[in-house]
């Protein structure tokens, strides 16, 4: 164990963004956190531009080690960037981070509260103002979804919540589960958040340690990136088969018929799906323009799905090579029944004291004789903590709850009971 | 006979309620530990409200909120709030002109206020007098600003300059603040997409007909759950039912993300109302959310006369359909040409034909009717005011 502050080492992939690498750097170099005490290595994956120059020239208040290699993805060169570094502590920032003067310092502190975990930074994301582009709005608005999501108290982390752009963790933890796996040309960071999971590590989001995310993106790279994570989740499916029942892959038949058009396409005829689709990005700059998000809406999610379909066929061939991969994984579990049992007449804080002592997959909740129901075991989610108990019994189990002190007579019915002076003691 | 307002707290419930002689019966807003979870209406019976039909009627009007409060306390989940977030603080603005006598209510409500590092602003619209601006002086506390371009928007965009805070929250200068108002609004701002929350308005008072008849045609409350809106579950062009500008708070960055309020609507222009509504549709079409939150609440005073409320109709009239004319012509928001002609014939036509019928449930006729008359003026009168305005301003620049 260190003693003193860790040296933080952070690894930036970069292909051919100089502008952007460029202002990455110079937010760091604007850090509360001592600059001495962390060095940045910027690997160039496969840059044709001025990059390199660039970063030759630059003059960094901070140690800057610059890695070069063939064009590879960003799985290889963070990979080869956690390679060359020296610090206790690896922190994988994007070149597309403007990160505020906070947010190594942040890193560092979550680690030094609990060494060991994962932490994962916030990442807002900049959108341009003033003009409306449903595009921007939607990324926007599932960027700070999943974000809020994961700020609430009592959030249960999944293997997604592990988003790339800026998180970190000890670099020996990472060297111990491998790495980033180079098949995956995108979702790499979803895989690798699956083993960190597996292997139990613990997850904690930083609100604190925020980069500003300035992406970018239009539709048709949007597609692109369908494409790709099709492709993503039949090698997640075969790597993690658990997964398999999550992935958007594991129900060809929607239950619309629309819905049937993307997958039959992407399958059996690409070029029809080709033309279609050109003609249809037409039609979503038309709905853009008269302000029908609806449709809008609906209609991009079909391209999307056809997109995804494309990479999917793209691995697997045809559907019925599809419909087997999915026979593949163990696609239902049995249940298994539930570890443990809590019983909520011992109070509240001795419940999650429990929890946080075993640190169940699922679990049975009771209140003395009545069963109020089970919290079940998610693939990819993290073992339960004590912190998960409150919400999970606000949001999902309110009114079996009720039920179930009603029935212990915890509650006194308020309307049977005439008394003048309130309705409770 | 006037209805008499009551405030109870299910915790803390009278064995009876007696001493409303004035009365016939009575509005009960029904807290749960201070949140608002239901209101009904009780009649007085000699002066009086017996106990049990109080009790059976307040359970009744909170329904299943009653135990979604109760599980919600019995299970503190406030403990758990977020570890590395702090709440923004908030600058309170009123913005008044000639009513000074409505003004000293509602400042010394805020006075009242728990603190939470709020500051107070007065924005004085061009009043005619300095009474106003006397009066502000006389609380130490408070700052006072005085806006010369006439018009409700304009004053709430020299609020949104002005303010020193991340968050500006607006309250009419005829409204006072539940003590815990500000807190309710400002706990609603941890969500980064929340860029507006409002909340329940209850009246103050219902001692004439045309308060009664205010409240029963176009109350500002909501009702009591608290609702999370976007542009998927509001259009745009229906944004009145979000909320409105008498209990409202923004976040200061509205203007940089969305624009300003326009100057061209709301009171002291043609368009009479409407400004808050516009801004509200144009946070939805932006993909922002605005919560609804019933726990922050605030009391009315609504008009008294008859007069001062067919006024009022007919400038709510005029501003609904200006605002649709402006989401129209600047926003090319095309869903505005459904909803205002559903709200004509399904609401406004069908109200008046029920007055005429003389149906069970009609509302006065001449109130349907002034209503009906700023629909048929409202969209010119955004034109005109445009029109104006843009004079005004070539008039400033010579």
């Amino acid at each position: 164990m260190m003693s003193s502050k860790p040296l933080i080492s952070v690894v930036i992939p970069t292909h051919n963004r100089s502008a952007l690498l460029e202002r990455t750097l110079t937010a760091l170099a604007g850090q509360t956190f001592p600059l001495q005490d962390m060095e940045v290595l910027v690997v160039s994956d496969g840059c044709t531009d001025e990059t390199v120059e660039l970063l030759h020239r630059s003059n960094t208040p901070f140690s800057l080690k610059i890695i070069q290699q063939a064009h590879q993805g960003p799985a290889a060169a963070r990979n080869r960037g956690a390679m060359h570094a020296t610090g206790g502590l690896l922190l994988f920032l994007d070149d597309d981070i403007e990160a505020s003067p906070s947010l190594i310092d942040a890193h560092a502190r979550a680690h030094n509260e609990r060494p060991g975990r994962v932490v994962i930074g916030y990442l807002p994301p900049v959108v341009p103002s003033g003009r409306i582009d449903f595009l921007h709005i939607g990324l926007r608005n599932w960027w700070e979804g999943r974000f809020y999501e994961m700020r609430q108290p009592g959030y249960r982390f999944r293997y997604s919540d592990l988003l790339g752009g800026n998180f970190s963790l000890g670099s020996e933890l990472f060297a111990r589960v491998g790495g980033f796996d180079l098949s995956f040309r995108t979702h790499e960071d979803y895989e690798l958040g699956m083993r960190l999971i597996k292997a139990g590590v613990d997850f904690f989001f930083a609100v604190d340690a925020r980069g500003y995310h300035h992406e970018a993106m239009d539709l048709n790279r949007s597609f692109a990136r369908k494409y790709e994570e099709g492709q993503a989740d039949v090698l997640m499916g075969r790597r993690h088969p658990e997964l398999l029942s999550l992935l958007p892959l594991a129900c060809p038949k929607p239950y619309s018929f629309l819905g049937v058009i993307p997958s039959a396409l992407a399958f059996k005829c690409p070029a029809a799906g080709l033309a279609m689709t050109a003609v249809l990005r037409q039609a979503l700059a038309f709905l853009q323009w008269a302000r029908m998000r609806a449709l809008w809406d609906r209609l991009r999610g079909g391209l999307c799905a056809y997109w995804y379909w494309r990479g999917v066929a793209e691995k697997l061939g045809s559907l019925s090579a599809a419909s087997s991969f999915l026979q593949t994984g163990p696609a239902r579990l049995p249940e298994e029944g539930c570890e443990i049992e809590i019983d909520l007449r011992e109070g509240l804080e001795a419940s999650e004291r429990i929890l946080d002592q075993k640190r169940p997959k699922s679990v049975h909740i009771r209140f003395a004789q009545q069963f109020i129901g089970s919290i079940d075991s998610q693939p990819g989610a993290e073992p339960l903590r004590g912190v998960h108990l409150r919400p999970i019994l606000l949001a999902g189990l309110a009114k079996r709850m009720l039920i179930a002190l009603a029935m212990e007579g915890v509650l006194d019915n308020p309307i049977l009971r005439n008394r003048g002076d309130g309705l409770w003691r | 006979m006037p209805t008499a307002i009551l405030d109870l707290d299910l915790s803390r419930l009278p064995p009876e309620i007696t001493g409303l002689h004035r009365y016939s019966r009575a509005l009960i807003l029904v807290r749960l530990w201070g949140r608002p979870v239901g209101s009904a209406y009780l009649p007085v019976i000699n002066g009086s409200i017996a106990g049990t039909e109080l009790r059976e009627a307040v359970i009744h009007a909170a329904g299943w909120r009653l135990w979604d409060r109760w599980l919600e306390v019995y299970l503190r989940p406030e403990n758990l709030r977020p570890t590395h977030s702090t709440h923004p603080t908030a600058t309170i603005a009123v913005c008044t002109r000639d009513r000074p006598a409505e003004l000293s209510r509602c400042l010394e409500a805020l006075n009242r206020l728990f603190d939470e590092g709020q500051e107070i602003l007065i924005v004085d619209n061009c009043s005619k007098t300095d009474e106003t601006r006397c009066l502000v002086k006389s609380h130490d506390r408070m700052r006072y600003v005085r806006e010369g371009k006439p018009g409700l928007n304009a004053a709430r965009n020299r609020a949104l300059r002005e303010a020193r805070q991340d968050i500006v929250a607006f309250m009419d200068d005829d409204a006072i603040p539940d003590p815990d108002w500000l807190r309710a609004l400002l706990h609603n701002f941890d969500d980064p997409l929340v860029f507006c929350v409002t909340g329940l308005t209850m009246p103050l008072e219902l001692e004439t007909e045309a308060q009664e008849w205010f409240e029963r045609y176009s109350p500002f409350g909501r009702g009591f759950q608290r609702v999370i809106y976007d542009s998927g579950n509001c259009r745009p062009s229906s944004a009145g039912r979000v909320g409105a500008g008498v209990n409202m708070a923004f976040r200061r960055e509205v203007v940089d993300r969305v624009g300003p309020f326009d100057e061209a609507l709301d009171a002291g222009t043609p368009t009479r109302s409407g400004g808050d509504t516009e801004m509200l549709s144009r946070l939805l079409a932006a993909g922002y959310r605005i919560v609804y939150d019933p726990a922050a609440l605030n009391w009315h005073l609504h008009r008294r006369t008859w007069k001062e409320l067919r006024h009022t109709l007919y400038g709510y009239g005029v501003g609904l359909y200006a605002f649709w004319m402006r989401a129209l012509l600047v926003e090319r928001e095309w869903s505005v040409l459904k909803a205002a002609s559903s709200w004509f014939f399904r609401y406004q036509m069908r109200g008046v034909l029920a007055s005429v019928l003389k149906r069970p449930g009609r509302r006065p006729l001449d109130l349907m009717l002034a209503e009906l008359r700023g629909c048929f003026w409202g969209p010119w009168a955004y034109l005109l005011s445009r029109r104006l305005r843009s004079r005004v301003r070539a008039c400033d620049e010579q």
